[in-house]
């Protein structure tokens, strides 16, 4: 058989194995296997970001049935020169590092704190962990009281210390309260991701290294922290996807203020959105968020592909 | 199964998904809110008007307030009376402005009986209201009682919007800012102060702020009594701009040209913000003066936040709701006391923050019925006598035949059997044209409030002067304005 022959042969066997678009259209068995949980996302994430795509170019109406007034890109526009909301993501920006930056350092300390208490280390994690099953409008109200300039147990040791302002009444004391107020509730979380991962570090290694005679900080330095970095990506990434997010603590102790100190991101959104009941803008806002959660998220997972590579 | 044919793309399944979600997105958005009206059901010949929706149910959202929650704990002569049952929904006030737009735009009156904010709900939401002169004229329904018995100002500025005559809302309830002071403090150093200070302390109409301020100073300085002379309201929130509010209109400064106007019928282009003019930045400046010399815990301070204050004994004095009273005399019996705020090179300005009860215009057949006979009845002088009387508070009425009961009469002045009536002189003087402060009744008010407290707040905390404040407030304010309003 010469060689065209031979080609053409296989050219005419290959011929039905390329599907047509109506074949190509029609679900397989796998397809309609991953039928239902396509039809959920649809619902759950398609749906309300394509309107919510639609709602950022338009003025929404109400009264009579919810309606889109296509107003083009004026929604963007007012947002990308609007300095409050510019303001709103410097504060959320520091806020995020303030307070990852704070969980992680004091969560992965008292984890091994808790690794080396060898009695009584039950009661101990219990205490621990407490905060983080109170819910966060309630640390809100409690941080609330707390910080009462008339009976508050903070502010009257503040003022015992020659601070006499009230605390949430003070920009940059507001801005600490509400962010300590947050460190409180999340640390334990990352407590308990890193105690997880302090339970997986080789002991062999420890004492290897113990016996060459490592220091407690040269062991946590080149033997424990890289044998707990995946873990910790993985606390950061959770956390980090909560503190965009971060809002009843504020709304319930500052409500922004004062001097718009606390009014990081979330809180414009919600006043964009049900309180002035500008959908459009709130819209613009909203999807600015899904990008930057987007943008972090997608960090940390190349952080952890990479990490996975090269353990 | 190599020869199977291959499985769509996964990137060809989202975009699909995509086009879908966006089909279904415009279908559902188009289809919001759409109900075919019912009728409502005919009274039989004889039939007594009240009993003719007897069965029926109904639903009223409300904010937290002092008459919601006297009419809650006692609804059972409203159902003996008409056999209509009432399911009360009581919120604080965002999240029930948020649950009315929302329901208003669902279009399904999951409420039908609201209560409308004048700035809140009433002007950026009238058109999902019920002009209830239609109720009121119609001889089918119980007569109401006069509607000329309201108190007027109350009338217009929590009813009305625009001067076509239409009735969006019955009063309801009449909060007022007045001048609350311990009696016992005033009454011990009365003497003393006037020696010291130069005039006589009494609180009344003829002080003013800047006697206030030097009051609060003197307290500061020799009462032991308390720590501070007098507390604000000046967390950056809405009671900000009440607070400000009552110095702003008493130096003569005002939110927009032809602000009585605008606070009484309200407007939904009301102009330039005048907030730039001379008079509102010495106001913002007095202000300034004024949180300096207050207790620190103003700057994070609500009204509840001053309310608990001045019954904890943290402070002498402060400007708040009259309602307040039923609380201050469980707390402080007989030690607080009450008068029209200070007065200004201008006048004495008392904010109102009165609200209506209105019917949702979504709500049909029997419910729609109902809930006219529910807003007449709990807006009637007999029930707000009751609520009065009500063991749990109760607000205080707002018609003006309920003031001249002799036993309301009577309980004005102490032993009081009904606390809240202990602010009557005040708050009669308060809501006389000249004394009353209107915020201004315009649909992007809630944005526009925003932005004066705001503002503000950065003068209080020594970010801005008011100069700056209020200039920077003005200019916010007029984009809003500019941008408009679409409901």
């Amino acid at each position: 058989m010469s060689t065209p022959t031979l080609l053409k042969d296989q050219a005419e066997k290959a011929a039905p194995l390329r599907p047509t678009m109506r074949q190509r259209l029609r679900p397989t068995f796998n397809g309609w296997l991953m039928a239902p949980g396509i039809l959920l996302l649809g619902v759950l994430s398609l749906f309300p970001l394509v309107t919510l795509i639609a709602m950022s170019f338009s003025r929404v109406r109400l009264l009579g049935g919810v309606r889109l007034e296509w107003v083009g890109l004026n929604n963007w526009a007012r947002a990308l020169g609007d300095p409050d909301l510019w303001q709103g993501w410097l504060l959320t920006i520091v806020y995020f590092i303030v307070t990852l930056g704070v969980e992680m350092v004091l969560g992965l300390s008292i984890a091994i704190l808790l690794s080396k208490i060898t009695r009584g280390q039950g009661p101990m994690m219990v205490l621990v962990l407490l905060p983080m099953f109170v819910a966060p409008s309630i640390v809100g109200l409690v941080g609330r009281y707390l910080t009462d300039p008339t009976f508050g147990l903070y502010a009257s040791i503040m003022q015992r210390l020659g601070f006499s302002e009230d605390i949430l009444g003070n920009p940059a004391t507001a801005f600490a309260a509400v962010t300590l107020m947050d460190v409180w509730e999340w640390t334990p979380l990352i407590v308990l991701i890193s105690l997880a991962g302090l339970s997986g570090v080789n002991p062999s290694m420890i004492e290897a290294a113990s016996l060459d005679g490592a220091g407690q900080w040269k062991m946590l330095r080149h033997i424990i922290l890289p044998s707990i970095t995946g873990i910790l990506l993985v606390a950061l990434l959770i956390r980090s996807m909560d503190a965009v997010r971060y809002f009843d603590i504020i709304t319930v102790t500052t409500n922004g203020g004062p001097a718009d100190s606390t009014k990081i991101v979330p809180l414009r959104l919600y006043e964009a959105g049900f309180r002035f009941f500008d959908l459009g803008y709130a819209a613009v806002i909203g999807l600015m968020m899904l990008v930057l959660t987007i943008v972090i998220a997608r960090l940390f997972v190349r952080m952890l592909s990479g990490k996975g590579k090269t353990s | 199964m190599k020869n199977s044919i291959p499985a769509v793309p996964r990137r060809r399944i989202l975009q699909f998904g995509g086009v879908a979600a966006g089909l279904l997105s415009a279908t559902f958005l188009s289809g919001c809110g759409s109900t075919a009206p019912t009728a409502v059901p005919a009274l039989a010949p004889g039939a007594d008007p009240w009993r003719r929706f007897a069965g029926t149910t109904i639903n009223f959202i409300s904010e937290n307030t002092s008459p919601t929650a006297a009419i809650a704990a006692n609804l059972k002569p409203f159902h003996e009376l008409t056999g209509i049952t009432v399911n009360i929904v009581s919120l604080e006030l965002q999240a029930l402005v948020q649950r009315v737009a929302l329901d208003l735009a669902g279009g399904q009156a999951q409420y039908d009986v609201i209560y409308a904010d004048p700035y809140q709900v009433l002007a950026p939401y009238r058109e999902g209201l019920t002009d209830l002169r239609t109720f009121i004229s119609d001889p089918d329904y119980p007569k109401m009682v006069d509607v000329s018995d309201f108190i007027p100002t109350q009338l217009k500025a929590a009813g009305q919007f625009g001067k076509g005559g239409e009735i969006f809302a019955l009063p309801y309830d009449a909060p007022t800012m007045v001048w609350q002071y311990r009696v016992d403090i005033f009454d011990k150093y009365k003497e003393r102060m006037r020696e010291e200070l130069g005039f006589d302390p009494t609180p009344g109409p003829d002080r003013t702020w800047a006697e206030y301020l030097k009051i609060a100073g003197w307290i500061n300085d020799n009462v032991s009594e308390v720590p501070y002379g007098t507390g604000q309201q000046a967390k950056q929130h809405d009671s900000l701009m009440c607070d400000f509010s009552n110095l702003l209109w008493a130096y003569g400064g005002d939110y927009f040209e032809n602000g009585t106007e605008v606070g009484l019928y309200g407007s939904v282009a009301p102009g330039k913000c005048l907030l730039r003019e001379p008079a509102a930045i010495e106001a913002a400046a007095v202000y300034n003066e004024l949180i300096a010399i207050a207790h620190p815990g103003s700057r994070g301070w609500d009204w509840d936040g001053v309310g608990n204050a001045l019954s904890a004994g943290q402070i002498a004095m402060a400007p708040n709701w009259h309602e307040y009273a039923a609380s201050n005399e469980k707390k402080m019996p007989g030690l607080i006391d009450y008068a029209p705020l200070p007065k200004g090179p201008h006048r004495s300005a008392n904010i109102y923050g009165g609200t209506g009860i209105a019917v949702s215009a979504n709500t049909n057949g029997a419910r729609r019925g109902a809930a006219w006979l529910f807003v007449n009845w709990a807006t009637s002088p007999e029930t707000q006598l009751a609520n009065l009387k009500s063991s749990v508070g109760g607000g205080t009425p707002t018609r003006e035949s309920v003031y001249r009961l002799p036993e309301v009469e009577g309980a004005s002045r102490r032993p009081s059997t009904l606390p809240n009536m202990l602010t009557a002189t005040a708050v009669n003087t308060a809501w006389e044209a000249d004394y009353i402060g209107l915020r201004p009744k315009i649909p992007m008010w809630n944005e526009c409030d925003t932005a004066l407290f705001t503002e503000l707040s950065r003068m209080l905390a020594g970010q801005q002067n008011p100069k700056e404040a209020m200039t920077r407030a003005a200019d916010r304010i007029d984009h809003i304005v500019e941008r408009g309003w679409v409901a």
